[in-house]
């Protein structure tokens, strides 16, 4: 066959190496969080609402007109005023003070949960990838198993059989995420296993413990992080739901789940609190997927659409 | 095909194995002692011992755990502590419920999500693909306990349009009543659905195949349907798998909102009256929903890939 | 002479914004006539499969814009609606694609395919398509047709499943037969078997083709013109005796350079210098000139015209034309 000399076949090929390079030289995740917040309109519009969130958690104090928990027989079930903004449920408690305690709480698991599930997922998965063999086999299966599980049941049948106090709903949440961390961490470290600067690591000697620590954690952080942004909504809309069924933050402590329980109880009398619950736990946790869905995109090009 | 509905099967008993195991770890094993977790820490020494004593757990621990396990394959799930009627007795008269419900907030998802979703993507980048962005986003926020507690207030209390709670009597009573629960799970599952669709169905259309219709001469409605949304229901029925899991699970809030009987309802009652028998027996079912809507979906999955029917 | 059966007049497709367009198809114009062969090449990025996907509107629009006028049969193919196009493409004009691998839909039979452009354009009944695809695909050169037209296309091989695009764009007898480079992503001895496959099917049904390709032994054995085409832009459009004998222009004369001939001894397979520049990155001028071994200061400001060398040959060149003169 008589071929035209492609030269450029040849160029495209060597653009293809670059472009790979530049992608090998992945934005830190710093650049990224950067880029994400000053890119869109929606992604600055809800760093705002998290960071808004953020301080109404911290300065909870501060910022609270009441305290949550003190009841008062005068003056239950008051619609909207100066005196009360979002009015008192049926023990007379001031719901918009419940409402920023409540944010506290949400704070506590968003932050924690995906925290410690990152770290045991994390463990899991770097184990399974790195080792491979019958370790792989075994914390694949039982890992597949429990994916299977929606998170939110897989949490509500964990809570069920250990009851809910702070601490177990910390276990609760951190064992639902778990499973996700641990699956895109192991598919990650098979990953940069095969980059060459590993085989020479491994070639040269250099201990394992060192090998995960200094070439496969950081190498495989990007797609941990955008998971643990994910999830951070994914928890507090998870922990709401458990309180709203009683299986979560026990009253009185205030919890935007149980508000909305007691707000359901008292249906009749006053509909705000369900309403300035459910609307806070929705712009909360849209404002933390938008933030994630960007962090996302900023850290992974190939899944932006 | 029948190879490998049976290699399927096979596969699954090592799984219903493993879930039955965990399910006991976390009931039996993980809270030290389940007879203060089941009682509460309220409970007296001697109430404590009869508890122990009914629920076999002075027994060692592998024979706990091989009774658990023989009970489980008879569906012996004991005797409620609160009403003493036989748990199977109460999954019997709540389960139908839990299925009726499900099934109609995925069909009612179903037929609402996937036109969403051909409709954002066969306008990409237009005004109706940016409101069905919208509206799937608002849709993964909003939680459903509270969507439900939005409608009842809304619908039933404000409008008396719908019954405030029950699951009614008879068929047309029924559907009375199921219109607004579902309507809630459905509402939330179109928005999921939808999303998946729009991708799904995006990857799809830029792939060569869908060039070659056109080339053919099919209008756009038949590459679309007949090429597009053919091939994006092979990811497609991944999620609604999960979207079926996610209902199920979602049915436990709505179950208690809309005070209807049902597993989750069961369960959460359980929890609340310390009804050790009942909340092992609804953990093991939600489980075994979950094995058994996975098989499903891999068994519908083999129905909608020629490749992998062919090859078994 | 007879009155083409496809005319392009300046035809333009570009990508990017409307203020900083990429044009990836400049000013292309040519024709071809009924029963004729013509072939189309250039390298990878000149613009070919562009010009030839936009004939039938199957370049996505936006992100692409597509102006000119592309006359078929009288009709401007870019004006008419989807539904107009629907009952050109695939009975008239049939189209063979690069990639046989991803150009089937993995979850219909062959035969479902290639029976849905039969029943899209013509009013027969099922058993009457089932017969008229177990001919196509006999045409095609498929062994055992009657059980293969129940398989899936991930069961074939590459070539069998490019038999099965050139017997969908076959199934309506269509005036113009678009191929898009059919053996590239082929074996070596499998091009050949698909090529003589579709020599043979022009025999008997005298159809037009326009076969793009950037190999131009397959243009020598299988064309009566060819264009060639660079950067968008087409350079020579002349007939195939005219073309091999004296190439006007020196890209032309480079590709003709670097094939490789049996007959005389070479040491070194002769190559243009450089590569295709990506679009847009020359904005004015001659797009061959960074590569040219003849280039003059001209043309860096303006695009050579179109010369007329001989009643079937022009080409686009200024040293040629001042040379000539």
């Amino acid at each position: 066959m008589n071929e035209v000399a492609e030269p450029g076949n040849a160029g495209s090929q060597t653009d293809n190496i670059f472009e790979r390079e530049a992608l090998a030289d992945e934005p830190t995740i710093a650049d990224a969080i950067r880029a994400v917040i000053f890119d869109r309109l929606s992604t600055k519009i809800a760093a705002v609402l998290v960071v808004v969130f953020i301080i109404t958690a911290v300065f909870a104090p501060t910022l609270a007109p009441y305290d949550p928990l003190s009841q008062s027989i005068l003056n239950i079930n008051k619609h909207p005023s100066w005196e009360h903004w979002l009015g008192t449920d049926q023990f007379g408690r001031d719901v918009m003070s419940r409402m920023i305690y409540g944010s506290r709480n949400s704070l506590i698991f968003g932050l924690l949960s995906p925290i410690f599930a990152a770290i045991l997922g994390v463990t899991l998965g770097v184990t399974a990838g790195y080792f491979g063999g019958i370790v792989d086999r075994l914390i694949s299966r039982v890992v597949d198993m429990l994916m299977a599980f929606p998170e939110l049941l897989l949490a509500i049948l964990i809570a069920a059989a250990l009851g809910g106090s702070f601490w177990n709903i910390v276990v609760v949440l951190t064992i639902a995420f778990t499973p996700g961390f641990a699956r895109v961490a192991r598919a990650s470290t098979l990953a940069v296993k095969q980059e060459p600067y590993v085989e020479a690591a491994i070639a040269a000697g250099v201990s394992t413990p060192v090998i995960i620590i200094r070439h496969i954690i950081p190498n495989i952080l990007a797609p941990i992080v955008v998971l643990m942004t994910l999830w951070a909504a994914s928890s507090i809309r998870v922990e709401a739901t458990l309180s709203f069924l009683g299986i979560g933050t026990q009253p009185p402590n205030p919890s935007w789940g149980n508000i909305i329980r007691d707000g359901l109880a008292n249906m009749f009398a006053t509909q705000w609190p369900i309403l300035a619950g459910g609307l806070t736990i929705t712009v909360v946790v849209l404002a933390i997927s938008i933030l994630g869905d960007s962090v996302r995109d900023a850290l992974d090009p190939e899944t932006n659409q | 095909m029948t190879r490998y509905i049976l290699f399927r099967l096979l596969d699954a008993i090592p799984t219903v194995f493993l879930v039955l195991t965990l399910v006991f770890i976390a009931m039996r094993i993980l809270p030290g002692d389940p007879a203060l977790t089941a009682l509460g820490p309220l409970a007296d020494q001697a109430q404590l011992a009869i508890f122990r004593e009914r629920m076999g757990l002075n027994d060692p621990l592998w024979l706990q755990y091989l009774k658990f396990l023989w009970d489980a394959v008879h569906l012996d799930f004991g005797t409620s502590l609160i009403n003493d009627v036989p748990v199977r007795d109460l999954i019997i008269r709540n389960l139908p419920h839990t299925a009726y419900l499900t099934i109609v907030s995925v069909l009612m998802g179903l037929t609402v999500g996937i036109p969403l979703g051909v409709l954002a993507a066969t306008n990409r980048n237009k005004p109706a693909d940016h409101i069905v962005r919208l509206y799937s986003l608002i849709g993964y926020a909003i939680p459903d306990f509270y969507l439900a507690a939005v409608l009842l207030v809304v619908f039933s209390l404000k409008l008396g349009w719908f019954p405030i709670n029950g699951a009614g009597h008879g068929f047309w009573d029924g559907l009375y009543h199921i219109i607004l629960p579902a309507m809630t799970l459905a509402l939330l599952k179109s928005a999921f659905l939808g999303r998946l669709t729009r991708t799904s169905l995006l990857e799809v259309l830029g792939r060569d195949f869908v060039r070659t219709a056109r080339a053919k001469g099919a209008s756009e409605t038949r590459v679309v349907y007949k090429h597009g949304l053919r091939n994006a229901l092979l990811p497609l029925s991944t999620g609604i798998g999960i979207s079926i899991l996610a209902t199920l699970s979602g049915a436990v809030a709505i179950e208690l909102i809309f005070n209807r009987p049902g597993i989750g309802r069961l369960l959460i009652d359980a929890i609340h009256e310390r009804d050790y028998p009942v909340i092992q027996a609804g953990v093991m079912m939600f489980a075994f929903f979950v094995v058994i809507v996975n098989f499903i979906m891999d068994l519908v999955y083999v129905l909608v890939d020629p490749r992998i029917r062919m090859k078994s | 002479m007879s009155k083409p059966l496809l005319e392009i007049r300046d035809l333009n497709v570009s990508f990017g914004t409307k203020d900083k367009p990429l044009c990836v198809v400049n000013d292309v114009s040519f024709s071809i006539n009924p029963g004729e062969a013509i072939g189309v090449v250039g390298e990878s990025g000149s613009g070919k499969s562009m010009t030839a996907l936009s004939i039938l509107q199957l370049v996505p629009t936006p992100p692409a814009r597509v102006t000119g006028q592309v006359y078929f049969d009288g009709k401007d193919l870019l004006q008419l609606s989807n539904s107009e196009l629907t009952s050109i493409r695939g009975k008239e004009i049939g189209f063979i694609f690069q990639e046989p691998m991803s150009s089937l839909n993995p979850v219909m039979t062959i035969g479902d395919q290639i029976d849905e452009a039969i029943m899209l354009h013509t009013d027969l009944s099922a058993d009457a398509r089932r017969v008229k695809v177990l001919e196509l695909l006999r045409l095609v050169g498929m062994p055992d047709p009657e059980t293969r037209i129940d398989v899936y296309p991930d069961q074939f091989s590459g070539g069998m499943r490019q038999r099965v695009v050139i017997a969908i764009a076959m199934a309506c007898n269509p005036k113009l037969l678009i191929a898009d480079e059919p053996t590239t992503a082929l074996d070596v001895t499998i091009q050949a078997q698909v090529l003589d496959m579709m020599l043979d099917i022009r025999k008997q049904y005298n159809s037009a083709i326009m076969l793009i390709t950037h190999d131009l032994g397959v243009v020598a054995e299988f064309c009566e013109r060819v264009i060639v085409m660079y950067a968008g832009h087409i350079l020579e459009d002349a007939d195939i005796n005219s073309l091999f004998a004296s190439p006007k222009h020196p890209y032309t004369q480079g590709l003709l350079k670097s094939v490789l001939t049996l007959t005389e001894k070479q040491h070194r397979l002769y190559q243009i210098q450089g590569s295709v520049p990506p679009p847009g990155t020359i904005k004015e001028g001659c797009p061959f000139r960074p590569r040219c071994p003849v280039r003059m200061d001209r043309c860096a400001v303006e695009m050579p015209p179109m010369k007329s060398y001989g009643p079937t040959h022009v080409a686009a060149c200024w040293a040629t034309a001042e040379g000539v003169e």
